[in-house]
């Protein structure tokens, strides 16, 4: 455990001392998200004239469609982030050519992934709370302190699932070297079918596809207790759906994982970019 | 005449390059037909949400047209063209620098401007294709209410629009070789002009501002008088006025992408970058 | 004979460190030299001489400090369209080609970029691939080829529009030895002997270029130390002999510098065998001595006396061996410091 635990902070330094070779990086992921939804708050004002539609609070229940971008830019910046983060840090090992030593070395690769999940997480809450400084202080959406402790938990409940997916994903980056098409891909569903930039209740299709994605389960839930007001009982329903993910997904990666890298190394593909 | 064959040969080479190794790439490419059209449905399903339905009065009262989908998907689609500027275009030098081509193709006796324009024609075939093909996909789920007789001269546009986003392009292919971390300015010109150009809303909706700013950018003429010759959209001025300021923002930037990639090629061969990645 | 290349006093400087630790390292130092048309010339030194520094000048892929360039008496930073039609360049290194295309492919781009078309091009492609024996893997793509046959192709491609000048830098680097061998064949029969073409060759492999060139230009540390004939060359060091010892573990090169009856000394190491050089008037004078002395210290594998080669009278007049290499100036990382925006 001690050995797991120095593993997991010796990966999470080395990827700081990297990261921090690009500082500029850092400055763009907590700032340009903002730019990404200001053309649908532009595209609201020009259709509805204002900051309130009526027919968005027929469907989500606040008309502040405003917030609800806001929100949804957020959650999903942190939870790319970290869905990502870890198969894209191991796609630059490979280009580095230390995956094969990292592999070789006598450590299960448990500890190195985690390292990775941390920093990347790390690298995520920068600019998530960089965001939300911005759009509560310059766009005036409002947070009272009180809701952010149960607003936590649900990212933690959502995060534990991405990252499971996220091992998946690693699993995939070893066997499919060019993994970028399917992150692309799964990047499409996530934004198509999740309530990240509108209420997937406008449409049939995507309010029933929507049920398969952790994400649309925490957005609801983040957007219940900060617009409407709704306390984390009334939402258990939401609770509960995210930690079955949870569950399923963990699970599901963990065996993933195994069997792939057990599979690269007979086949003798670890190193290959 | 034996030179301009030449380097018109040139171009087309450096054109079916691109569109091989692109190839090699099946379920890539095929992704990147049917990526933009994931991409613009939020945009159609936000608008749909906010107003419950197709039709704003809101948006009618400003432009003279209250069909929100059919503004919106032209603005989207041909905003795709800076897709191909900043990053068919823009990152075409650094992909060769990542091959490690990059030198074996600046030591061939053609000037670099004609290697820039092979670049430029893949892109534009590329996204030219794409927009094919969404117009049939967008057409068929959201039947579009488009004015058939505004295609030519919205054909005409694009192609003048292209000039100047050309220019860009140049300028961001030179970035990206002294910029280790040069995707960062593709994507802040990318942010950038995706605001303040009307791809979702019309100019007025924007602070005075951002309004001033989006007459720096073709995109925001092209974009307008586009929707003009296409669904009626009433600009605020004329076309000829539009046109005009179009073909300087043209002569503009393609002289100063032009400029920027000439300073950059003499800097990398002073500083001897020009092979690394 | 006219003068195909001729440098004048050409000096390359990059920057080196960042920020606030700035500084410059001189990459080529004043250098001139001239090459006659037909003329097979070898610059030879090791890693971080300045061999690739001075070729990619004259290729005006770099812009020099000082100094001037010609080929065939135009100015390289003044007609650069002429002179890219008069050279054809290799590079070492693996990825010099497009990866996704085959060897056909990347040939037939390239040619378009050098001006040739249609059936003139085809030929062209076929007369090469058939020269270089790479007909049967035409059509597979690059990623498959072996590290030989990608230099083949490499080679092909400077070959494609026929120059009169070729630079080849490194040419056999990484080759195993069947490769190697085909290419310096290659390079001195069919090209030099056969094309007549100009050929100015990098190299730090000593018997290469004692094997191909009529020429040699001992680089050292930015500099051109001498040019002469390979024989001309071992004539310079007359009545040497070399004491080549391979050993097991280290000794301090002082202790053996200050026996009597040494000229110079070189140690190197290759697979955990350290080797070390004397240059010496008479070997057996000193034999006794030097066993004596490195008994002591290490465990000797081997010993040789032999004539001086090409290796020796470098480091006879430079003082360092040719696989040594600079620290402050590895070639593969020349090229300036790229600065965040």
């Amino acid at each position: 455990m001690k050995r797991d635990l120095r593993i997991i902070w010796e990966e999470f330094r080395k990827n700081l001392k990297i990261l921090l070779c690009y500082p500029v990086v850092w400055g763009f992921w907590a700032i340009f998200p903002i730019l990404w939804v200001l053309p649908l708050i532009f595209q609201g004002k020009a259709l509805v004239g204002g900051l309130n539609s009526p027919s968005f609070e027929k469907l989500t229940g606040s008309g502040n469609y405003l917030a609800f971008v806001l929100i949804g830019s957020i959650v999903s910046t942190y939870a790319m982030s970290s869905l990502w983060g870890m198969g894209q840090s191991l796609r630059e090992e490979s280009y580095w050519g230390t995956l094969e030593l990292i592999l070789t070395a006598p450590i299960r690769p448990f500890p190195i992934l985690i390292g990775k999940a941390i920093l990347e997480s790390c690298f995520a809450t920068t600019g998530a709370v960089i965001q939300a400084c911005i759009f509560t202080f310059f766009l005036g959406v409002e947070l009272s302190f009180g809701k952010i402790l149960p607003v936590l938990f649900i990212m933690v409940l959502l995060l534990l699932g991405l990252y499971g997916a996220g091992l998946a994903l690693a699993a995939v980056t070893l066997l499919i070297k060019e993994s970028r098409g399917l992150v692309n891909t799964l990047n499409w569903i996530f934004y198509l079918f999740s309530p990240i930039r509108y209420p997937v209740e406008v449409n049939p299709i995507t309010r029933v596809v929507s049920l398969a994605i952790p994400l649309t389960y925490a957005l609801f839930a983040i957007r219940s207790m900060i617009l409407l007001n709704k306390s984390i009982i009334q939402l258990w329903g939401s609770v509960v759906s995210l930690i079955l993910f949870d569950v399923a997904l963990m699970a599901g990666s963990y065996y993933v994982f195994l069997k792939v890298e057990q599979k690269v190394r007979k086949t003798g593909t670890i190193g290959m970019y | 005449m034996d030179m301009v064959m030449h380097y018109l040969g040139a171009m087309w080479a450096e054109n079916i390059k691109e569109w091989k190794i692109e190839l090699s790439y099946r379920f890539d490419f095929a992704r990147s037909l049917v990526e933009p059209f994931v991409y613009v449905l939020p945009y159609l399903l936000f608008g749909i949400a906010v107003v419950g339905g197709r039709n704003s009065q809101s948006l009618f009262n400003l432009v003279g047209t209250g069909d929100v989908i059919t503004f919106v998907v032209i603005g989207y689609l041909f905003m795709g063209f800076l897709n191909t500027a900043l990053w068919g275009m823009g990152f075409a030098l650094r992909k060769e620098q990542f091959f490690g081509t990059l030198e074996s193709v600046f030591v061939a006796p053609v000037p670099r401007w004609v290697y820039v324009g092979g670049m430029a024609l893949h892109s534009t075939m590329h996204q030219g294709l794409i927009i094919m093909v969404q117009m049939i996909m967008l057409q068929l789920i959201f039947h579009l209410l488009i004015d058939a007789s505004g295609l030519l001269p919205a054909i005409g546009v694009v192609a003048l629009m292209l000039v100047a986003l050309y220019g860009i392009g140049m300028m961001v292919a030179s970035l990206a070789l002294i910029f280790k971390a040069g995707w960062i300015i593709a994507e802040a010109l990318h942010s950038v002009i995706s605001v303040v150009t009307p791809i979702a809303y019309p100019l007025a909706v924007l602070p005075i501002f951002l309004r001033k700013a989006s007459h720096f950018f073709p995109t925001t003429y092209g974009i307008l008088t586009i929707r003009h010759f296409l669904i009626g959209e009433d600009m605020g001025f004329s076309v000829g006025t539009s046109m005009l300021r179009l073909s300087l923002l043209c002569v503009g930037w393609a002289i100063f992408g032009l400029f920027i990639f000439s300073v950059v090629d003499r800097k990398t061969r002073r500083d001897g970058t020009l092979g690394h990645y | 004979m006219a003068v195909a290349i001729e440098v004048r006093n050409l000096t390359k400087k990059f920057k080196k460190g960042k920020r606030f630790r700035k500084g410059e390292v001189i990459a080529v130092d004043s250098v001139s030299f001239q090459i006659q048309e037909g003329e097979l010339f070898g610059l030879l030194g090791p890693n971080g001489a300045g061999k690739t520094t001075l070729v990619r000048c004259l290729a005006n892929l770099l812009i020099a400090n000082e100094g001037e360039i010609e080929i065939f008496g135009k100015s390289v930073s003044k007609d650069p369209l002429f002179i890219r039609h008069q050279l054809g360049l290799t590079t070492g290194g693996e990825r010099t080609l497009y990866w996704k295309l085959s060897g056909r492919d990347n040939l037939s781009f390239f040619a378009a970029l050098y001006g040739l078309y249609g059936k003139e091009k085809e030929k062209r492609i076929d007369y090469l691939m058939d020269l270089l024996g790479l007909k049967d893997v035409e059509n597979e793509r690059v990623e498959r080829y072996s590290s030989g046959m990608r230099q083949k192709i490499s080679l092909a491609r400077a070959l494609l529009h026929d120059p009169k000048i070729l630079l080849l830098d490194e040419p056999t680097l990484g080759l195993d030895p069947q490769f190697s061998r085909f290419i310096r064949g290659f390079i001195k029969d069919e090209l030099n002997h056969k094309g007549g073409k100009t050929i100015l060759l990098t190299t730090h492999y000593m018997d290469e270029a004692d094997e191909l060139c009529v020429r040699i230009g001992f680089i050292n540390r930015g500099k051109i130390v001498e040019v002469n004939t390979p024989s001309g060359f071992k004539r310079e060091i007359p009545h040497k002999e070399v004491l080549e010892v391979r050993y097991l573990g280290t000794i301090n090169p002082t202790s053996v510098e200050r026996m009597s009856g040494i000229e110079k000394t070189s140690i190197s190491s290759k697979d955990g065998v350290s080797h070390l050089k004397v240059i010496t008037p008479r070997g057996e004078d000193i034999l006794a001595d030097l066993i004596e002395l490195l008994r002591k210290e290490v465990k000797i594998l081997s010993i040789d006396l032999k004539e001086p080669t090409l290796e020796d009278v470098f480091i006879y007049i430079t003082g360092r061996g040719l696989g040594e290499q600079y620290e402050e100036r590895s070639e593969d990382n020349m090229g300036g410091v790229q600065e965040e925006p």
